[in-house]
Order: structure tokens, then C-alpha cells, then sequence
């Protein structure tokens, strides 16, 4: 009988801890976007060049975390002690243009800056037009 | 002296009249001042220069034109295996001796790259600079124009040499090259070897000959052909150019697969030429391809940003 509710509460124990380290993985950490970023206005046309630029950029510098369709299932994405986000889903594209050229430029944690490693703006623009592609 | 007179009714001249009028007046028209008549600013599409013409540095024993952006440091892994001419004996000469090279690349400033490496063979030291003078727009440069200099030393033990300055060997290369379309880009690099020491003999009495010359031509040719977004096939051509009295070295034919991913370059291929060194590749290359004298290898490349 002892050795039951030892069992049990082992259980509970696990179980609490598993879904504990689930949430706080899932739990997502907010990214303030100053102003300025937040209203910025694309300075790219999102016509097929600047979609097929951002294409090849997300392919090279993106889509190891975030996945082929930026649904952020990457080969790397499993690594991550961040989540990264779906841009398939309008929670994800509900950010402005600004803010999400912003993110890629300056980067945090898991996410590197690519300010250095794409040093042309017009680029990280071209990525915010080839991710607005991936909505569903 | 006899006047200078203009026929009009010639042929040539009135044409040419025409054309001067419409020119001149064009100019005219286009030189009008226009602020009484404003009108919105019409933006213009900023011309830059192609990007990506190729995927790393290297295509396959070959610079390309690329040079990275300011203050990227890279580093190369390169290795070549044994010829597979023995099949399962060395296992495609995977086991047999290889050739390794370990590289480092600095961009102080925008189109400069600047380099040293160490190579198994002849215990090679290379310093290196590469500068690209042109590069490929829309609609102003056809093509892409870098230059790349190396100069190597032999650290081999002094047992080898008389003097030290026959330690060296100087490569000068200009590379040529189109992104022809967004998946092929091509490129051709004439260049040209100096070597301060070569083999001789005595002809007569006291008059001595080289085997080789001191100078070699080459031109070595290169493509990719991107099969994915990060994924293309790379072949690589050298041919020598100049012809020695004996001991002409023999051209390289090469092909590969190469990915790149944000930070690195690999390439895996086959070719003739084992040294790595460039110099010492067109000058000294002994494997011909006639006799199926092919070797595997491989460059790693690792980028960092700062």
C-alpha cells in the first residue's frame, strides 16, 4: 500500500515537472520593438525580385531554425532554447514590417543579428517581403 | 586656298546636319529649367552589384571572384585524398596520404581580403590578397573583376635549397566572371606562375638549361549551377598554357557538389590537381586525367562576422 501511493506521488512528480518544463519551453518571452522600428515603412517593394532576394536569404541565413515554410520546425529548430515562432500563422504576421525587420537585424538569444552578415538594409527588407509569403 | 564649301545636297552632310539639329536641340530641351512646372520625383532603383555569383571564396581548387563583405574572418579546412586508382586497397585513396591545408581569411575594408595558410605539401606557408576591382550591375558592368595574389614558401629543411629565395613561388590571377543567370554564374581566370628555382641540365659545357621555365601561363575555367537554393554542382577546368621543354605539367578537370548554409561552404568533388597550393597545382601537377588519375577532396569553409 506504502509502496502504491510512493508510486503515485512519483507520478504526480513527474508529471508536474514534465508539463512544468513544457510550459516554461513554450512560454513565450516578450520582444519589445522600439517605436521607431514598430511604425518604420518598408523601403522594398514586395514585387518577384525582392520576394525571390528574400527567398534565397531565408534559405541561407532562416531556414535552418524556422523551417522551409517558416513554420519553425528547422533541423536546428529542436536545439532552441527559444521558441521560434510561426509565420504561418497570423499571430506571427500580425507584427508590422518594421518590427520584424528590426528583429532580424538586431536578433537575441537564440536568434543571431544579422545586421553584420547582411549588411545591405534593402536585404533584411527583401527577408520581411518573403516572409509575408508565408502566411497561410 | 581654296574655300571649304558644304554641298547640301550631299549625301552624307545632310543627314548629319539633321542629326546634329535634333542633338543639339534634345540638348536644349533636356537642359530647360523646370521649376515652373514641378512635378513629383520619380524613384529610382538603386543599382547594386550582383550578389552571390558564387557560394564561397573557393571553387574547388580555384579562387572565384568573391570577395566577403568588411570584417568577415573565415577559415578553410581543405583536404585531398590519395588517386583512386587502387579501388578498395586505400578505399578509393581515402586511406592513402592526403593533403591538407588549414587557411585564414580577414576583410579589413570593403573589397580586400587578405590571407595566410599552411599546407601539408612541401610544408607550404601562403600569404594572399585578393581585390575586387568590378563588380557585375545591372546595367553598368558586364562582369566581375578580381584580382588574387599569392606567394608561397617551401618550409621544408634547408638540405632542400641553396638559397632561401628558392623557397618561393609567386601566382598572380585575374578572375572574369558573370552571374549569368540567378542559378548559373561562370567565371574564367587567366593567370600566371613564377618560380624562382626550376630542374636543369648541362647542355654543353658549361651552359646550362632549365627543363621548365621560370614563368607559366594558365587559364583555368569554372561554373556552378545552383540545383537548389543552397545546393549547386561546381566543375572546375585548368589548362596550362605555356609549353616548357620537358616536364609540361598537365591540365585539371574537376566537378563537385557544393551547400552552403549561413556561416559555411562545403564542397565535395573530384579532380586531378593534390597540392592545393595554386601555384604549385599549375606548375607542378602530374595527375592526368587521360589515366584516370582522379583524387577526392573536399573545402570547409566557416565564416564569422564581426
Amino acid at each position: 500500500m506504502k509502496l502504491r501511493y510512493y508510486a503515485s506521488a512519483l507520478v504526480v512528480l513527474i508529471v508536474i515537472f514534465a508539463t512544468g518544463f513544457t510550459f516554461r519551453m513554450q512560454e513565450k518571452k516578450p520582444w519589445p520593438v522600439p517605436d521607431k522600428y514598430k511604425s518604420m515603412k518598408n523601403q522594398v517593394a514586395s514585387d518577384a525580385e525582392s520576394i525571390a532576394a528574400g527567398k534565397a536569404l531565408w534559405s541561407t541565413h532562416c531556414k535552418s531554425c524556422h523551417g522551409v515554410k517558416g513554420q519553425g520546425d528547422g533541423p536546428k529548430a529542436a536545439q532552441l532554447k527559444t521558441e521560434p515562432g510561426d509565420f504561418s500563422k497570423a499571430s506571427e504576421q500580425v507584427q508590422s514590417d518594421g518590427s520584424l525587420f528590426y528583429k532580424t537585424s538586431e536578433g537575441r538569444d537564440d536568434m543571431p543579428s544579422f545586421k553584420k552578415k547582411i549588411p545591405d538594409q534593402d536585404d533584411i527588407w527583401s527577408i520581411v517581403n518573403y516572409v509575408r509569403t508565408l502566411k497561410k | 586656298m581654296k574655300p571649304i564649301t558644304y554641298n547640301t545636297k550631299n549625301w552624307f552632310v545632310r543627314p548629319a546636319m539633321l542629326m546634329l539639329c535634333l542633338f543639339l536641340l534634345n540638348g536644349i530641351i533636356l537642359g530647360q529649367d523646370s521649376s515652373g512646372n514641378e512635378q513629383t520625383p520619380v524613384a529610382v532603383k538603386k543599382i547594386k552589384p550582383e550578389k552571390n555569383t558564387f557560394g564561397s571564396i573557393w571553387i574547388i581548387d580555384n579562387q572565384t571572384v568573391m570577395v566577403p563583405i568588411k570584417g568577415t574572418f573565415e577559415m578553410d579546412i581543405m583536404h585531398r585524398f590519395g588517386t583512386i586508382k587502387n579501388g578498395y586497397k586505400d578505399f578509393l585513396g581515402f586511406f592513402a596520404p592526403s593533403n591538407i591545408r588549414l587557411g585564414f581569411e580577414y576583410v579589413p575594408i570593403n573589397n580586400l581580403m587578405v590571407g595566410f595558410s599552411i599546407t601539408k605539401a612541401n610544408m607550404t606557408w601562403e600569404g594572399y590578397g585578393k581585390y575586387a576591382i568590378i563588380k557585375q550591375t545591372k546595367s553598368k558592368y558586364p562582369v566581375s573583376v578580381t584580382y588574387f595574389g599569392d606567394i608561397s614558401l617551401d618550409t621544408r629543411g634547408k638540405d632542400n635549397f641553396v638559397h632561401y629565395s628558392d623557397r618561393l613561388m609567386y601566382f598572380n590571377q585575374l578572375i572574369i566572371a558573370r552571374k549569368i543567370t540567378p542559378k548559373f554564374s561562370a567565371q574564367v581566370s587567366p593567370s600566371l606562375t613564377h618560380v624562382n628555382i626550376v630542374d636543369g641540365y648541362y647542355y654543353e659545357p658549361g651552359k646550362y638549361r632549365g627543363t621548365m621555365n621560370h614563368e607559366h601561363f594558365a587559364i583555368a575555367l569554372a561554373g556552378r549551377y545552383k540545383i537548389k537554393e543552397n545546393m549547386g554542382i561546381i566543375v572546375n577546368y585548368d589548362q596550362p598554357i605555356t609549353k616548357h621543354r620537358s616536364n609540361n605539367p598537365s591540365p585539371n578537370i574537376s566537378f563537385g557538389l557544393e551547400v552552403t548554409t549561413s556561416a559555411h561552404a562545403f564542397q565535395f568533388f573530384m579532380g586531378n590537381y593534390s597540392f592545393i597550393t595554386p601555384q604549385r597545382n599549375n606548375y607542378y601537377n602530374r595527375n592526368n586525367f587521360k589515366d584516370g588519375q582522379f583524387l577526392i577532396g573536399f573545402n570547409i569553409t566557416r565564416m564569422w562576422n564581426y
